[in-house]
Order: structure tokens, then sequence, then C-alpha cells
């Protein structure tokens, strides 16, 4: 990172998040406890970066997104977008919000409305922010369709989901999720459930929307091959506490925490050694 | 002599638009103790094989040639009696998703005892639960969750409880589709291990199935890399995977991402899945290969023997060419 890049206000910021959940223990106890999904986040995300966050399931990491994109309100703490700060936002300023934090989720055969054509599909959202007439509108999203690789773009125009197979699907996620012209997206282990040879070509699809848009990510992963492949920096997360930040290449020949010790040496290679 | 022994075997799907050749003229065998690993894209007729060599095809399925002998029974005519008789007992299968498939409401000790007695009706009700405790250590769950019900476990304790039920007849092959996919990096890890352990302690064999290449290299000696129905390239896992020789199998190599590798990765084309129905002669993989050749399209290729150990289904000028580029 230079110099002058450290000095910019960052285009995310989460400042001591905290989020509680209540549940009940399990159906013989009648009891709640609260679940503390996360504790004391601080993270700041800086403009045209693409941020890891790597940890295993259950560590915490679609609750920041699920934060990031406003579906929940954290339960302490303070999150900024360009340095403003965004908590209980209502009416005009949420809208306004939503329009320019995006996100793309893990499973590409269950983020997408099956009854909306993919022309409806990412469409919407210019709709929901009455932008453009039915025109400029149809325009706009076939020049989105093949920004997302989806070429040409009257082919995918009136094909529904099913038709499509999973990272045509991931595709499209991605030309909604860009259409708005947002200024962060939260891509939630996008290729999880994607071949290889597939995922590698989405990764390639986030690297050049980030350069011609200027776009900043969190891509979320618990694949640390993907994260020092796709990120500029990681954070490493573990029930809900972040144990290491760095930049991708540090923290993965380097790692100083147990934790990321431990899910280095977990990820599968080609040692042969058994 | 091969505990398994499969030759020349198709299988398809009926479709309203056609048969589907999920499955085309493939042969391998495995020995006892051995491990076997299937890696390829979704799609490219993994699970179909094994749900072959378990004979729990559905209904619009059907075997269209080959043979498939497993300790000299032929498997490819066998009646659903036979099957009956021999489904978990020579041989289990760890099922895709199959944690989702424990009984949520019979405890996890009871639904692998029942296994134990459907295929031996006279053992004693003691004798039953020794075995169910011999497996629960192995597998390494706490005896004191032998009495939980599913959801008490973890997602990595139910894939040992599901592995566990593989376990209860001692099956002389165990097949596991995809065991570990919808399990994260540190789970993962924890149960390939115990599948090697299990493997050599009993002396099965295994077959593996998964579209990561780096999960099927970790446990398996021997690979088959598969592309839209067809075995392309065989051989030991140093040979496939540090001298692959079919061009999709180096795409495969070239586009997956190690703690190593982030470097040299060749992101592929774009590429169409090969059309299972419309495609009967030709290299699938002729589509999207480099060789740009003529030939693949129309001519089906042949193996091509690189060692006594190693083949790959291409025509061997092509494969040559590459070589030397
Ligand atoms: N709506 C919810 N109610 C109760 N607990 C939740 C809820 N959402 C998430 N959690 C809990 O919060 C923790 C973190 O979950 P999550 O953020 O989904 O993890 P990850 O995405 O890393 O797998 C988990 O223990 C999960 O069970
Ligand atoms: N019940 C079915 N009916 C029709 N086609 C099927 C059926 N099951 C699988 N197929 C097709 O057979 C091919 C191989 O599928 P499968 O063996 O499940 O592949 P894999 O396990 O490698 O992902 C795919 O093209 C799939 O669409
Ligand atoms: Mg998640
Ligand atoms: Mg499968």
């Amino acid at each position: 990172m230079t110099e002058e890049q450290n000095i910019q206000t960052p285009i995310i910021e989460l400042n001591g998040v905290t989020k509680e959940y209540s549940s009940k223990k399990n159906f013989l106890s009648k009891g709640e406890t609260n679940i503390i999904a996360l504790n004391n986040i601080s993270l700041a995300i800086q403009k045209k970066e693409i941020f890891g966050l790597v940890g295993q399931s259950g560590s915490g990491k679609t609750t920041i997104g699920r934060l990031l994109v406003k579906l929940e309100e954290p339960t302490k703490g303070i999150i900024k977008l360009n340095g403003k700060p965004t908590n209980k936002l209502k009416g005009k300023a949420l809208k306004h919000y939503r329009s320019k934090v995006q996100m793309i989720f893990q499973d590409p055969y269950q983020s997408l409305n099956p009854h909306l054509s993919i022309a409806e599909t990412i469409i919407e959202p210019l709709v929901v922010n009455k932008i453009g007439n039915a025109l400029t509108r149809r325009d706009k999203v076939l020049e989105t369709l093949e920004i997302a690789g989806l070429s040409p773009g009257e082919d995918f125009f009136h094909r529904y989901p099913h038709q499509l197979s999973g990272g045509q699907r991931q595709r499209v996620a991605v030309a909604r999720a860009i259409i708005l012209d947002p200024d962060f997206i939260v891509a939630d282990e996008p290729t999880s459930m994607l071949d290889a040879t597939i995922a590698i070509q989405l990764f390639q699809l986030l690297l050049d929307i980030r350069k011609k848009f200027k776009m900043t990510f969190l891509f979320i992963t618990h694949n640390l091959a993907a994260a020092r492949y796709l990120c500029d920096r990681i954070a490493v997360i573990h029930n809900g506490v972040i144990v290491e930040t760095g930049s991708a290449d540090k923290v993965i020949k380097d790692p100083q925490h147990p934790y990321t010790k431990k899910l280095i040496l977990a990820q599968p290679g080609f040692n042969f050694k058994n | 002599m091969a505990l398994l022994k499969v030759e020349n075997l198709s299988v398809g799907y009926k479709s309203k638009k056609g048969m589907v050749n999920a499955v085309n003229n493939i042969s391998f065998s495995i020995e006892q103790g051995r491990s076997l690993g299937f890696v390829g894209e979704s799609g490219c007729g993994k699970t179909t094989i094994g749900m072959t060599l378990m004979g729990l095809l559905p209904e619009n399925a059907s075997i269209l040639k080959g043979d498939i002998i497993f300790n000299g029974n032929n498997l490819a005519s066998f009646n659903d009696e036979k099957w009956r008789a021999f489904r978990g007992k020579e041989i289990s299968m760890i099922f895709q998703a199959a944690m989702n498939a424990l009984n949520p409401v019979i405890r996890v000790d009871e639904q692998i005892a029942e296994v134990i007695q459907i295929h031996n009706p006279a053992m004693s009700k003691s004798d039953v639960s020794n075995q169910v405790k011999k497996i629960f250590s192995l597998v390494e769950i706490p005896e004191d969750r032998l009495r939980d019900f599913p959801h008490q476990y973890s997602g990595g304790m139910k894939q040992r409880a599901i592995i566990a039920m593989a376990l209860a007849c001692a099956p002389k092959l165990i097949i596991a589709d995809e065991p570990t996919t919808a399990l994260d990096v540190i789970v993962q890890d924890q149960i390939l291990k115990e599948i090697k352990k299990i493997q050599k302690a009993l002396n099965t064999s295994v077959i593996f199935i998964s579209h990561d290449i780096a999960v099927v290299a970790d446990v398996c000696k021997d690979i088959c890399v598969m592309y839209g129905g067809h075995i392309v390239e065989k051989g030991t896992r140093e040979e496939v995977f540090k001298s692959p020789r079919h061009p999709y199998t180096k795409t495969l190599l070239g586009s997956y991402l190690t703690l190593d590798s982030y470097e040299d990765i060749n992101v592929p084309e774009i590429r169409e899945a090969p059309d299972l129905i419309t495609m009967t002669g030709g290299c699938r993989f002729s589509a999207n290969c480099n060789c740009k050749s003529q030939k693949c399209q129309c001519q089906t290729p042949e193996w091509v023997n690189l060692s006594s150990t190693h083949q790959a289904l291409c025509f061997e000028e092509l494969l040559n060419k590459d070589k030397n580029d």
C-alpha cells in the first residue's frame, strides 16, 4: 500500500462491530443463550482494494456481509461508508446506501429468483431506483450482460436461471450487482459451488471489473489459495474475532496466529507424502 | 486378480430430447486395498459410475453395454434380488450430500446398528452393539456421543457417522462421492485423514470421487480423469498430476489454485459443456481444446500408452505435438 492510499478515507470501515443473536440452546431447554457471531470487529477497506475475509464455516463471514449490505444492523459498533456512519439509515438514505453496496451470494442456485427471466433479474435494481426508461434500461442490461461475460447479451435476455450453468448464474449475479455502478461489492464465497476452471474465470471477471470501474470488493472465502490469487489484503476470522490482518502474501508466507497456520496446513495440495 | 474390473461400460439416461450418454465406454480396475480417484467437473459422469456400481441407477437409466466384474460376479447382469443381498455388504457408498440423509429422529448408533442387522440377521444384539462401538472408535466419534441424535452433531461428526455407516458391514470396496465437498478446509482435512487411516487399517479398496483435484490427489494413488462421460487420462497420481498429457488434464491443473501455484495460472476460455445427447463420435473435449484439429471432431481418439500405468485418450501425433510446443 502506498503512502497516498494510506491517508485516503477508507471506503468501508467497521469500528468495534459486534453482532449477537439470541437463540434457544436446543429444543429440550427453554432458556435462551446469546450467540456472539461477531465480536468487536474493526476493519478498513481502501478504494479499489480486493479485501479477503478468510475463515472456516460458522466463523462469522456471512454475518459481516449481511451487516455491510444492511440486511441487518450491528448490535454494537459503527459501520462507515466513505467516512460517514451508516447505522440505522432510513428511507431515501437507506435506499441510496443499498444502491452503493451490493452483494453476490454463495449459492447461484438459490440466490436468483427462478420466476424472473435474466433480463428481469438484472433490470430490477434500475426499476427500483427509477433509473432510465424502458429503452435505456434495455441497453444498459445488454451492456452489463456483455461486461459480465454473457455474450451476446440478447441470447441471455429471455432465459431463466434454471437454463443456465452455475458459472453463468454467478455472472448474472455479478451483472445485477454492478448495474447501479456501486462503490462496493461483497462477494460471499461466489465460487465455492463451481468447478475450478469456471471459478478461475469468475475471478478474472472480478479482477476486470475492479480495473474497469475502480470497484472495491470484500471477497469472502474459506479457500486461502483463492484469497491469495485475488486479494490485496486479507483478514483471518475465527469464532467472530479477527485474528490476523495483512497483505495476502505476508499472511500466507509468514502467518503469525496459530489459527492461520492451522488453516494453511489444512489446504489440500499435491504433496504426495502419505 | 483385480477386486473390480470394469470393461467398456456405457450408461445412458433416457430423456425427452434423446439418450444422454453420461458414461461412455470406460474401463478401469482396482485391486484390493488400493485407492482409485475419479476427478472431473460436474456433469462428467462421476456419480453415474458410483450409482452403477451400487445398482442404484434411477428408472430412466440403463447400462448400455459393458461388464462389471466384482470378485468373479458380473454386476451388470444382477437382478434386484441379487443387488439387495450385495449392496452395502460387499460394496458400500458414501453419497454426495449424505450428511443430510441421516434420519433426524433416530439416534445415530441405532441407525448404524440397523444397517448391520439387515445384512447379518443372525448376529446377536450384543455382537451388533460391539460392532457399532468398534466402528465408532474407528471413525473417532467419542463413545458418549453414540446415543445422540444427528442434529447434536457438527458437520464433521455427521460425515464421520456417514462413514461409519458405510463401514458397518466391513465392505471390500467403499465408493466415496464428494464426501468433503460440503465441509470447510479444516474439517475436510480431518475427514480425508480419517478415510486414509481406515483404508490402511482395514485394507479396504476405495473409489474416491471429487471435482477437486487436490483432494483426489491427497487420497488416491491411482487417478482417472473424466471429461464428458469419457475417461481421458489414467495413471498414478504422480504421472497424472506431475506430468499430465491430455489437454483437458492440463487445463484442469492449469486453472487450479494452490498456495504455491497461484502465480502461473491459466484462465481457460469460456467453455460450453459437451452435449451428451448429440455428441456420439469424436473427442468430447475437441470444442474446447487448443489443438484445433479437425480430426478430433469426427474421429474418436484411442488410448495412447505413455508408460505401463499411464494412458491418455487422444491422438498420438497431437499429444506429441503438444509436448514439443
Ligand atoms: N440469524 C441467525 N440467528 C442465529 N444465529 C445466527 C444467525 N446467523 C448466523 N448465526 C450464527 O452466527 C455464526 C456465524 O455465522 P455466519 O456468519 O453465517 O458464518 P460463516 O459465513 O463464516 O459460515 C454462526 O455460529 C451462526 O450459527
Ligand atoms: N436422472 C437423470 N436423468 C437424465 N440425465 C441425468 C440424470 N442424472 C444425471 N444425468 C446427466 O448425466 C450426466 C452425468 O451426471 P453425473 O453422473 O451426476 O455427473 P457428476 O457426478 O460428474 O457431476 C450429466 O449430464 C447429467 O445431467
Ligand atoms: Mg457463509
Ligand atoms: Mg456427482
